[in-house]
């Protein structure tokens, strides 16, 4: 299978026409990426040998061994996905084969057989990651706006930071094309280059991308676990500044988690960074400026858009007017197809009949990110929940969170724009600065 | 009607939130427990917003008292070479928050 050297695996796969990554636990339905974030679990495969590998943050490389993991006889024909077109609205697993010890012992290793997940690792075991002990004033976890900001203000101010990025370029949304419009240096790729000119080779900042935070742990010093591809760090840590950002998220509805359905900022890397289109004609749902944007940068592009679905019933008209129908006032109610999205049904409300149908070849749905509070949760830090976006970090104007050596910006803490997000992060920064200058420490 | 997946990793649909909400599981964790939700590979990022909508709307809009579930070390699946090398007794211990 070709691919160009260090894409990701599920980027090169998509592009050679990989429909089905891997079947769903319970009811064997197809699987596929779409979050391109690191986050779900649509893109596990088997890759030289090792089992559950997300293939979307997985560099490609020639001879990779890639295999599909569950379902019988393969993962891309399943014949156990007879047991989702049979049980209708579903199992209820809780009251069956209960009525005799023999028969539920004997279920029990039925259907462990049936789910499970995949087989264990080939060769020998890996050997231990060393781990290092390291002890830092302030670390910055996520390179995306709102951290890069609060890197770049910390350094200002002369403090020193050591920040982790799970990815192996930090940039976060600034890394996004749809994003990346807009003149006087306002895009996103203008303003990622400028925040990189003022902290390239700063001493005060240790940027180490490559590296996944994995757990906090509260206590009179913060104890920060991260790892990389071949070590682990313990890091003591007198500040943390959570800048961890969201997770991209779908619209829900029957069949909205099919193959070939995209989170808008999945399909958006998919598409500006790696020039891949993985099904036409696309359609899009969703109201937001970027959303309109990539539409009419598709059309330019060449691709088909079948249309743009609009719950607004009057949305702005997008960049490529003409070129493709906008249908307002409509929601995506049902998607169906084998292994891969087919067609797209849509209605006035999710609880009204269908009044329209479109031929799809992959659906890019917007809907808002959920925040990423674990980290912050793992601190005690307080959590709320916003019906906008999810369960959220809560934050005061100066990034404050309940637990005094916290502090949170950007996305993780609820919906924004990316220039507040920036902003979000230079005011963390500041906060956190004076609270260790003394000035205006906060103690509760 | 086919189905409409919440969770993904786990396969548990909106009927399935529906009828153990009916049962009586009227917060995420007891959810959790009794449908599978958000214990797949993801650990909840895909569906734990998604879920709590939708508890908020079975319960007639209130967003106040939607907790989330208790949240453990790991974020992500990590192998368990990543830690092998630190010693028992060594490791930190999560005080209850
Ligand atoms: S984790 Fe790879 S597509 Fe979501």
């Amino acid at each position: 299978m070709p691919a160009r050297a260090g894409e990701p695996l599920a980027a090169a796969l998509l592009a050679a026409g990989v429909q089905v990554f891997g079947r769903s636990l319970k009811y064997h339905r197809p699987r596929g990426p779409y979050c391109l974030q690191g986050h779900c679990s649509g893109c596990l495969m088997r890759v030289d040998g090792i089992p559950n590998v997300r293939t979307c943050q997985t560099a490609v490389r020639a001879g990779m061994v890639v295999e599909r993991q569950r379902g019988w006889p393969s993962a891309s024909f399943d014949a156990f996905r007879a047991l989702d077109w049979l049980s209708g609205q579903g199992i209820d697993h809780h009251s069956m084969f209960t009525s005799s010890a023999a028969t539920n012992r004997l279920a029990a290793r039925f259907v462990r057989r049936l789910s499970g997940f995949g087989e264990l690792p080939a060769g020998e075991p890996r050997p231990p990651a060393p781990v290092e002990r390291w002890q830092r004033q302030v670390v910055v976890v996520g390179g995306g706006a709102a951290g890069l900001q609060a890197a770049r203000e910390l350094h200002r101010r002369g403090v020193r930071s050591t920040l982790f990025e799970r990815q192996e370029v930090a940039g976060g949304r600034l890394l996004d094309g749809s994003d990346s419009a807009g003149g006087d240096g306002q895009g996103s790729w203008a303003r990622l280059a400028e925040l990189h000119r003022q902290l390239e080779g700063s001493e005060n900042l240790e940027l180490l991308p490559g590296t996944t935070v994995v757990a906090v742990y509260p206590g009179d010093r913060l104890q920060v676990v991260a790892v990389q591809e071949r070590r682990t760090l313990v890091v003591e840590a007198e500040r943390l500044l959570l800048a961890c950002g969201d997770y991209e998220q779908v619209r829900l509805f029957e069949g909205s988690d099919l193959p070939g359905v995209f989170a808008v900022r999945a399909f958006d890397r998919l598409f500006y960074l790696h020039g891949v289109i993985p099904g036409e004609p696309v359609v899009l749902c969703g109201d937001s400026p970027r959303l309109l944007r990539l539409a009419g940068d598709l059309v330019a592009a060449g691709v088909e858009v079948a249309a743009l679905v609009s719950g607004a019933t009057r949305p702005p008209l997008p960049a490529g007017e003409g070129a493709f129908p906008l249908v307002p006032g409509r929601l995506p109610v049902r998607a169906s197809g084998g292994r891969w999205i087919e067609r797209l049904e849509i209605a006035p409300a999710p609880s009204e009949p269908a009044d329209g149908l479109f031929d799809c070849g992959c659906l890019v749905s917007e809907y808002p990110p959920a925040p990423a509070y674990e980290l912050a949760h793992h601190a005690g830090c307080r959590v709320d929940f916003d019906s906008a976006c999810g369960f959220r970090v809560v934050v005061d104007d100066g990034g404050r969170t309940s637990n005094a050596a916290v502090f949170a910006a950007g996305h993780c803490t609820g919906a924004m724009s990316l220039e507040q997000a920036l902003e979000a992060g230079r005011r963390a920064a500041t906060g956190m600065a004076e609270s260790l200058s003394g000035g205006s420490g906060r103690e509760d | 009607m086919g189905k409409v997946i919440v969770c993904r990793c786990e396969d548990v649909t909106l009927e399935d939130l529906r009828q153990a909400f009916a049962a009586g599981h009227r917060d995420l964790e007891s959810l959790k427990r009794f449908t599978g939700l958000s214990t797949g590979f993801c650990q909840g990022k895909c569906c734990a917003a998604h879920a709590g909508r939708f508890l908020a709307e079975l319960r007639g809009g209130d967003d106040m008292v939607c907790d989330p579930t208790r949240t453990r070390p790991l974020l992500h699946p990590t192998p368990a070479a990543c830690f092998a090398a630190i010693a028992s007794g060594e490791a930190p211990d999560q005080e209850d928050a």
